[in-house]
């Protein structure tokens, strides 16, 4: 395997467009994830449309199809955005589908009850989800949300198909080089294993501290 | 329930719409003009030129070789692609995969089969990633594919031919005047297919080109056309070809690298490469391999075949 040795800093800078697309993707899924999940548990009407219907169309669309409309259709109507931030921005509006349906799923665990105590209280929308709501439905959302963080991990390496030049992209090119091919996807998928793994040890901590020991 | 599917029904509407949407979006990429398709056209010569290429003497082909394991089953399987233009292209409407490298592979199966149908070479898909694998384990009896001859390749799988020299070359936009020469490059985006030596062309020869590697050879039109790229690198003849279809393209400069194709064989079979090259031998004297040039890359180069290259001539071969 001199071809990785001989090139571990390429393959790292790889690994390195690799973990920017990963968390640029997963912070900003789980930020707009949030805001459309709200949206689709408002009371205005309107506003859980635009959340279904946004829920509905990216999550039912491979993230393949989205990156090349993105990265070759929107220059078509004059939007040219550079591939990576093309990549990340496609990664997050294709993950936030999925973090929505995590979030409302947790928010819909919450008995009804205790949304209508807090409301017969006096709590408005926004605090009952704040103080009531959302503190019970976040443990329940760490699994899920750790396996579309895992989502992201693996699906940016589609981002190399529209010339990202992150890990698989430059697994293909050493490829080329040293006609390695066995050897080096077993690398990258190596890396791909650990950084998944991390995501999922760090996704078990987290949920344990959150259920203060009632983790069954 | 009345609410609920007067919803549905609405969100079924806003689908709909969207779905138009994209699908114009895609009909919009279609604004680049397709690659010539060459099995769209008539494939008559193309198809004589194989039923008139040789066929072997019962004598070549020993009991027990790699040629008559071929010859037994009837039919040869071919590693390859069906999504080069030129070289490897599938005709969508009728199925039939024809080009350069197809007729070459058709012409190897009329060698050792006697046959010229369609059934006579099954294509296995490959790609960069697996074509030296998919010749050690045997799942292919042989590749053609646009296979440049590499030393590290040749470690893994044996090369027949040379059996045709290309070049890396260079493609811009009609208006781009700053780029003349590979020594241009240094500083620009630059296009090229992910799974191509021209990769490997442009880190010796310009290393300072910021390189985007795209799947295929249409991404990297579009990219070349939207502006991501200032410049496409990739074998001459598919270029050519490109440009032929898009007058806002033109090549500039001469190719900058050779690339010896050949075809790639089991490396633990030595008789297997002699028996093709033999072949190539035999389609090099008949003018066969020249006829298949001109029905195939001829259509957008101009000129004479070239005199196709010495076997053995490249190192790995």
């Amino acid at each position: 395997m001199r071809v990785v040795t001989d090139n571990l800093g390429f393959l790292l800078g790889g690994l390195l467009v690799t973990l920017e697309l990963t968390v640029l993707g997963f912070v900003g899924a789980l930020l707009l994830g949030t805001v459309l999940a709200v949206f689709r548990v408002s009371p205005i009407a309107p506003l859980r449309w635009v959340g279904a219907v946004y829920v509905e169309v990216l999550r039912n669309m491979p993230l393949l199809t989205l990156l090349i409309l993105v990265v070759f259709g929107l220059p078509d109507v004059g939007l040219t955005f550079s591939l990576f931030t093309s990549a990340a921005a496609c990664m997050a509006a294709f993950a936030a589908a999925f973090v929505c349906e995590a979030v409302r799923g947790g928010i819909n665990t919450v008995p009804v009850g205790q949304a209508e105590a807090a409301r017969s209280l006096g709590f408005t929308f926004t605090q009952s989800l704040r103080y009531v709501i959302l503190p019970p439905a976040f443990r329940t959302m760490v699994q899920p949300l750790v396996n579309i963080f895992i989502g992201v991990v693996l699906g940016s390496s589609l981002a190399s198909a529209v010339g990202v030049s992150e890990l698989t992209n430059r697994t293909q090119v050493l490829n080329l080089q040293s006609a390695e091919a066995v050897g080096l996807f077993l690398v990258s998928g190596a890396i791909y294993l650990v950084i998944a793994l991390l995501g999922g040890a760090a996704g078990g901590a987290l949920e344990r501290r959150v259920s203060g020991g009632r983790l069954r | 329930m009345v609410r609920s599917q007067r919803w549905r029904v609405r969100v079924g509407a806003i689908l709909a719409t969207t779905a138009a949407l994209v699908l114009t979006g895609c009909a919009d990429q279609g604004s680049a003009p397709p690659p010539p398709v060459p099995g769209q056209a008539d494939t008559s010569g193309y198809d004589q030129v194989i039923a008139g290429s040789p066929v072997a003497d019962a004598a070549a082909i020993p009991a027990g070789s790699w040629a008559d394991t071929i010859k037994q089953r009837g039919r040869l399987i071919r590693g390859g692609t069906d999504q080069g233009a030129l070289f490897s292209l599938k005709d969508p409407a009728t199925g039939k995969v024809t080009g350069f490298d197809a007729g070459l592979a058709a012409m190897l199966a009329h060698y050792i089969t006697g046959k010229t149908d369609a059934d006579a070479v099954e294509l296995v898909a490959t790609t960069v990633d697996t074509r030296e694998t998919l010749i050690q384990n045997k799942t292919v009896d042989a590749v053609f594919a646009t296979y440049t001859i590499t030393e590290p390749r040749a470690q893994k799988v044996a090369f027949a031919g040379p059996y045709y020299e290309s070049g890396t070359s260079i493609m811009v936009k009609k208006d781009n005047t700053a780029i003349n020469s590979v020594n241009d490059l240094a500083g620009r985006n630059v296009a090229t297919e992910a799974n191509s030596t021209a990769v490997l062309a442009l880190q010796q020869f310009a290393p300072q080109a910021n390189v985007l590697l795209f799947q295929d050879d249409a991404s990297c039109v579009a990219a070349l056309q939207q502006g991501r790229a200032d410049a496409y690198v990739l074998d001459e003849a598919i270029l050519l070809s490109d440009a032929s279809t898009n007058p806002v393209f033109k090549l500039v400069g001469q190719p900058f690298t050779k690339e010896p194709y050949g075809i790639g064989l089991p490396l633990d079979d030595p008789a297997a490469k002699q028996f093709v090259n033999d072949w190539l031998q035999k389609i090099y004297a008949d003018g066969s391999w020249a006829k298949l040039w001109k029905e195939t890359v001829g259509t957008v180069v101009s000129g004479d075949a070239p005199t196709p290259p010495t076997l053995g001539s490249v190192a790995g071969s």
